[in-house]
């Protein structure tokens, strides 16, 4: 009999022994909890996409086939093209290895290189790239060639990972988590992930009113129609239609980050042979249709038409011409092209890609033009007000750019650089070089492929390299993007809730965060389903960043439509158009007019298509939207808009008719009705229900127990402090060398929770604690938000967490530039230097620390020597010196383990070391913790356990919490726990949290008090209690009950910071800023004006002068200023430093200046200053104490020439000897002469 | 360094240690196949049976006492 395959399906139990199975003995088949790895798949599906194996055309080869031939001439650029020798070169395949050791390295036995290789070695993981190109001279023979591009970095357990669908046992024995998801890359020894990015619904003309559109020049009004058009290979090209006042209509796109304006009526021209009848008839329809009568839309397409005549273009054959004549330098093609050909170039490129980008036929650049009648249709609709606007920020009209699709856009645009601009450059280098040379000599025909090739950049694998570490975008088009920064972010396993986070997370775009006003922020009906309505972060990413709904998926393969426009055909889909929506709106499939059909066949239509696709046999895909809008009022565009390609958003829901699943996308969901729960059915209106009300939820929101009895806050809040929990990342901690993780030590799995719990497997990564919690005020310590911990919980383990941190030392050069490749370098102690006992002691033989050591502040933990090579090539240390790492933070910590990191080539010596340290952190006053209801709060007091309180049957509370805590917060989800947890304790159950399971004719409290009475408890939860202190019966009883406890991150020991003096700023003399440094905490104006409105003047005196920059500085009383004294120079001491006198040189008189000079007839002192100048006088000097500030501002000032006098009040004075009138003062030299 | 300055009274283990330590060879583990690597000093990094490139220092065995407060 074969074994069993792993169950894959869970409830809410504990299921102790079937996990601990798991634990013991990985299964060998697959995965217990698939519903992880569906949630990360998007991800790794697209990164697929790029490279497939299973025959069918990947998004490369799309975009190889997109890239096309490149062209180049050699020789004069004024000559004639056709007597010039042509070079095409184009690529042939794009393939991408697997990791592998580099061939130079002999000793592996092992030739992969798998993930936690590259995390412990903190490189990146990484394959080869390598390009097949070929190329002709002047259309002879192809040759072949094949040219590395360096290395790229590959998606874990994607196709060109090892651990592509890998099975636990595997999976641990890869140094992997049993349930490792991948998704990510592994860019030097960091998890990164390219964020998912809401982009315009591709393929869709969006009726956008936008006022900058009047910008674009005179008569530009705010309306347009937008389109976001999606090449096969998912690059995407934006086509606008500008509405202009006089009703004339233009067409804008974006090249290389240039816009350009084109009238629509010439690319209408250029696409097809056609005349304005045609084009008049397909815009308001046959004369006899209603639409003739709209005289608003026939007077602007008349003027339309009529202006256009300027031009003097009839033909398709002539527009072309001209339109290639107009953009030939922009787009940059070959001269040999003739101006028609550029024409059809340009339409092939830039006009609605979506509907034909690649050898476009005839009939492609009808549908092209069809679209395009329909935009101007949209347009001229819009103006009318027929037509509402669409809300581009609505999920409706939305769609996910994926990371492995961006990843692919990227990697296209650096090929086709590559292949025109670095070639281009390269070869006219080559020609320059070489005057002799043509494409047809040989010696060219020898270097091509490698020496002139080599001359591009084409290392493509380090530019993505870049890409992903820095997440910054380096594109001369801008790859149709509204951002260039942001688009990876760090995979930080703080736990294991944060981490899968980061895979569900949609950004709106860097863009938008910018923005002042809040519209895209706002939470709208339409993300129903899609969006998780309480999983976004509060503060100023609120509303931009997104999470899906755990259900939702999204489609990262175009489905099968060829049979669909066969059944739309059979089901009454015609041609007949016209502009009145009465008569006949549009069946759109991918953004290509499928046809027309009557509005009131429409809804029939679309019923219809619904219950094939669900029924499924009849070629239409379950993944198939079907967007039917009716007609309205003044509402949106009417029409069937099917979509069927990828990077949508789908969810399942139950399809009534058939009682089967159906997939419903974004923008077909607001003209359905869903019914949420079964009861809500409405008959002969409801189509279909949810499967369960919480699938709108995202993972994280549906753990939070109860969540449907908190204020809705309260679990946004637990959103977020799930994240900042202090929990388990993982259980391949040992092979990890994240720069700092926590974890908790005593993590258990939570009495009450959802079966989503155990779906997802969240037992194997606990995140909290159950604990007993008593809701009452005891110590005068919980006020605002404070806890107590009882104190023997704590000893016992309670919340007891460890940091984990490691240190790279490298003895390299860590720049970016390879410098000399010789060692200079090497760990240990310096052969012969003498090394003190207590310095020796400290590390091991080989200058390594001794793993399981204790280290404090100042320990050394490596130690280093310089060496060089001797005549025989052996490195020896010359100097004798050893230079040492030390351990520099203030926290004691362990070490944990230590990695000796050899190179890719396996023959250097040690030069990196990777050290992985334990901070233990057991809670102390001033850690946080929450419970999973947004109620967070600090750990105040640890209170002995003889003086906690304790009920009639001897429980005393692990934590204490203040009732006050609850009123205005109205967090009864956590009562209800609390409740549920301690009947699930008494009865060993596991509780099921799920939200939306109660209502008020079958109450919780009810159920959970019924379930505590059974056990011998009160029902409402509440108990007699005794104070520990005095042993009396309280007056009232406790509402105490199991609830489950996070720790989280946010620890007094990272964050206190004191000082009274330390480090200054030098100009200023004040503090410096940064807990790091040791600098201090501003006191800020409002804190100024705190201390004032008190009167705490010394307070004030405190912190504003003497603990900042207090400073003592002499001044002159005389003329008042900090800048003219001077220390005086006493020419017999010599340089020795000497409390001197100090003048002021300002006041005192230069002896050699004095005329008949008589020095007995002076008075006073005679000083000599540093240049040995004597000087006489400006005795009246004195010390005072000033802020360090008011001196840097005077010194300021006098550079500007602006003098400072402070008056200094002569009361204080010091008396220098004995009480007499004052000096008289020097005499003028005139009266002295008399 | 409290605490440390213990040193494990010497037995087989320690005498071998003290052998390869007078040589300059240190033991290492390898990641990969758990064997005990031997190195001389600025010895290349690898180990001498698979080849791997990533090796673990092996817990100290003087023995490391803290004060439990």
């Amino acid at each position: 009999m074969a074994p069993e395959r792993t169950n894959t399906t869970w409830e809410h139990g504990y299921h102790t022994l079937r996990r601990e199975k798991l634990f013991r003995n990985p299964p060998t088949d697959q995965t217990a909890y698939p519903a992880l790895q569906e949630a990360v798949n998007p991800h790794i599906e697209a990164f697929n996409a790029l490279f497939r194996n299973d025959g069918k055309p990947s998004l490369l080869d799309h975009a190889i086939a997109e890239i096309g031939t490149k062209t180049f001439l050699d020789g004069d650029e004024r000559a004639d093209p056709a007597s010039r020798n042509k070079l095409t070169v184009r690529y042939k395949s794009v393939t991408l290895q697997k990791a592998q050791v580099a061939q130079s390295n002999k000793f592996a036995k092992r030739r992969e290189i798998f993930p936690a290789e590259c995390r412990e070695r903190h490189v990146s993981y990484r394959g080869k790239l390598t390009a097949v190109l070929e190329y002709r001279i002047n259309n002879g023979d192809a040759h072949e060639f094949v040219r590395e591009l360096g290395q790229m970095p590959i998606m874990v357990k994607s196709n060109k990972c090892h651990l592509e669908n890998n099975s636990p046992a595997q999976l641990v024995e890869r140094k992997e988590e049993s349930e490792e998801l991948g998704g990510y890359f592994v860019i030097n020894g960091i998890e990164k992930i390219i964020r998912l990015l809401l982009m315009n619904k591709r393929n869709f003309p969006l009726a956008i009113t936008r006022p900058s559109f009047t910008n674009r020049g005179p008569s530009y009004t705010p309306h347009g129609i937008i389109v976001r058009s999606v090449r096969p290979d998912e690059t995407s090209q934006t086509n606008v239609l500008h509405y202009l006042n006089d009703g004339n209509v233009t067409f804008r796109f974006s090249w290389r980050k240039n816009e350009y304006l084109v009238p629509v009526m010439m690319i209408l021209k250029a696409l097809v042979e056609t005349n304005d009848r045609e084009i008049f008839e397909s815009l308001v329809g046959p004369p006899t249709s209603k639409g003739v009568e709209n005289t608003f839309l026939t007077d602007r397409v008349e003027l339309l038409l009529r202006t256009y005549k300027t031009y003097n273009l009839y033909t398709k054959k002539q527009t072309r011409a001209y339109l290639g004549q107009k953009f030939r330098v922009v787009l940059g093609v070959p001269d040999t092209m003739t101006d028609y050909e550029v024409g059809t170039e340009f339409l092939r490129k830039v006009v609605l890609v979506h509907l034909g980008c690649n050898d476009v036929t005839e009939e492609q650049d009808t549908d092209k033009f069809k679209m395009l009648l329909f935009m101007c249709r949209k347009l001229y609709a819009l103006v009318a007000g027929d037509c509402a606007v669409d809300n581009p920020d609505a999920v409706q009209n939305q769609e996910i750019l994926l990371g492995g699709f961006l990843y692919g856009m990227i990697l296209k645009e650096r090929l086709e650089d590559l292949l025109s601009t670095a070639l281009r450059g390269a070869l006219r280098d080559h020609l320059r070089r070489n005057p002799t040379d043509s494409f047809v000599s040989e010696s060219f025909r020898k270097q091509f492929p490698g020496h002139i090739f080599r001359k591009t950049n084409e290392n493509i694998g380090n530019a993505l390299e870049y890409f992903l570490s820095t997440g910054n975008l380096q594109s001369p088009s801008g790859l149709d993007l509204q951002q260039v920064s942001g688009f990876t972010v760090v995979a930080e396993k703080l736990n294991f809730l944060r981490f899968i986070s980061h895979f569900r997370m949609v950004h709106r775009g860097s863009f938008f965060a910018q923005l002042k006003t809040t519209t895209v922020r706002k939470l709208l009906p339409e993300s129903w389903g899609f969006l998780c309505p309480v999983h976004t972060p509060d503060g100023s990413p609120c509303g931009l960043l997104n999470h899906f709904a755990h259900k939702c998926k999204i489609t990262t393969k175009a489905a099968d439509v060829s049979a669909v426009p066969g059944v739309l055909l059979e089901l009454g889909v015609n041609n007949y158009s016209s502009a009145a929506t009465t008569e006949s709106v549009v069946v759109m499939l991918d953004g290509k007019v499928v046809g027309w059909c009557a509005p009131q066949n429409a809804k029939p239509l679309a019923d219809t298509l619904r219950q094939l696709k669900v029924e499924g046999g009849h070629g239409i895909p379950l993944e198939l939207e079907i967007g039917y809008v009716p007609t309205s009022n003044g509402g949106s565009y009417p029409g069937i808009y099917m979509a069927s390609n990828t990077s949508r958003m789908v969810r399942p829901v139950k399809y009534l008719a058939l009682n089967k699943e159906d997939m419903v996308g974004p923008y077909e969901q607001p003209y359905m009705s869903i019914a949420c729960v079964e009861q809500e059915i409405v008959p002969g209106d409801s189509t279909h229900v949810e499967f369960d009300p919480t699938n709108i939820l995202s993972i994280l929101a549906n753990m939070t127990p109860f969540s449907d009895f908190n204020q809705s806050p309260r679990n946004m809040y637990q959103c977020q402090m799930g994240k900042q929990t202090m929990g388990t990342p993982g259980a391949a901690l040992a092979h990890r060398t994240d720069n700092k993780m926590y974890r908790i030590q005593t993590g258990q799995t939570p009495v009450v929770r959802s079966p989503l719990h155990n779906t997802y497997g969240f037992d194997n990564f606990p995140n909290g604690f159950n604990a007993v919690v008593a809701v009452i005020s005891y110590t005068g310590y919980d006020m605002d938000d404070a806890m107590i911990i009882n104190k023997s919980a704590h000893e016992r383990g309670f919340g007891h967490g460890s940091i984990y941190k490691t240190k790279k030392i490298s003895l390299k050069d860590d720049s970016r530039t390879r410098s000399s490749k010789t060692t200079t370098k090497m760990f240990g102690f310096a052969p012969g230097s003498p090394i003190r006992a207590s310095d020796r002691e400290m590390l091991d033989e080989d200058g390594l620390p001794y793993v399981g050591r204790l280290v404090r502040e100042g320990d050394i933990i490596a130690a280093w020597h310089t060496v060089s090579a001797d005549y025989s090539g052996k490195l020896v240390n010359r100097d004798g010196i050893t230079h040492w790492e030390r351990y520099k933070e203030a926290e004691d910590a362990f070490i944990e383990e230590v990695r000796v990191i050899g190179s890719d080539t396996g023959n250097e010596p040690l030069q990196t070391l990777s050290i992985k340290l334990r901070v233990p952190r057991s809670p102390v006053i001033g850690d946080k913790f929450s419970s999973r209801h947004g109620q967070k709060g600090v750990c105040s007091q640890k209170w002995p356990a003889v003086d906690m309180p304790f009920s009639e049957t001897g429980i005393q509370p692990d934590v204490i919490i203040n009732p006050h805590a609850f009123p205005s917060r109205m967090t009864i989800g956590m009562f209800v726990e609390s409740l549920a947890g301690k009947a699930g304790a008494l009865h060993g159950l596991a509780q099921d949290s799920t939200p939306f399971k109660f209502s008020e004719e079958n109450m919780a409290a009810d159920y959970f008090g019924h379930q505590l009475m059974k056990a011998g408890y009160n029902y409402h939860g509440n108990e007699p209690m005794y104070s520990g202190i005095t042993g009396e019966e309280f007056m009232c009883d406790i509402y105490i009950g199991v609830v489950y406890y996070q720790r989280l991150r946010h620890m007094v020991n990272d964050k206190y910071q004191v000082r009274t003096t330390g480090p200054v700023v030098p100009t200023t003399g004040q503090p410096i800023k940064g807990r790091k440094k040791g600098g201090g905490i501003r006191v800020g104006e409002m804190e100024r004006d705190a201390l004032l409105a008190h009167g705490t003047a010394f307070l004030l005196q405190d912190r504003l002068l003497n603990c900042s920059d207090y400073s003592k500085s002499w001044i002159c009383r005389d003329c008042g200023s900090f800048l003219a004294v001077q220390p005086t120079v006493s020419p017999f001491i010599g340089k020795r430093k000497q409390v001197g006198t100090v003048r002021c040189r300002n006041c005192a008189q230069r002896l050699d200046q004095i005329e008949d000079l008589d020095l007995m007839k002076l008075d006073g002192e005679i000083w000599e200053d540093g240049q040995g100048v004597q000087w006489i006088g400006g005795e009246n000097t004195t010390m005072v104490v000033v802020p360090g500030a008011l001196k840097y501002l005077d010194v300021e000032l006098a550079a500007m020439g602006v003098k400072l006098k402070y008056n200094v009040d002569s009361k204080d004075q010091t008396r220098r000897s004995a009480l007499r009138p004052t000096a008289p003062k020097l005499l003028p030299s005139g009266v002295a002469a008399a | 360094m409290s605490g440390q300055d213990y040193e494990a009274p010497s037995g087989a283990f320690s005498q071998r240690d003290d052998v390869a330590a007078s040589s300059g060879t240190m033991i290492y583990r390898c990641g990969d196949c758990a064997v005990r690597v031997p190195l001389e000093k600025g010895a290349p990094i690898r180990c001498q049976k698979c080849g791997a490139r990533v090796l673990y220092k092996e817990r100290t065995r003087r023995m490391v006492q803290f004060e439990a407060r």
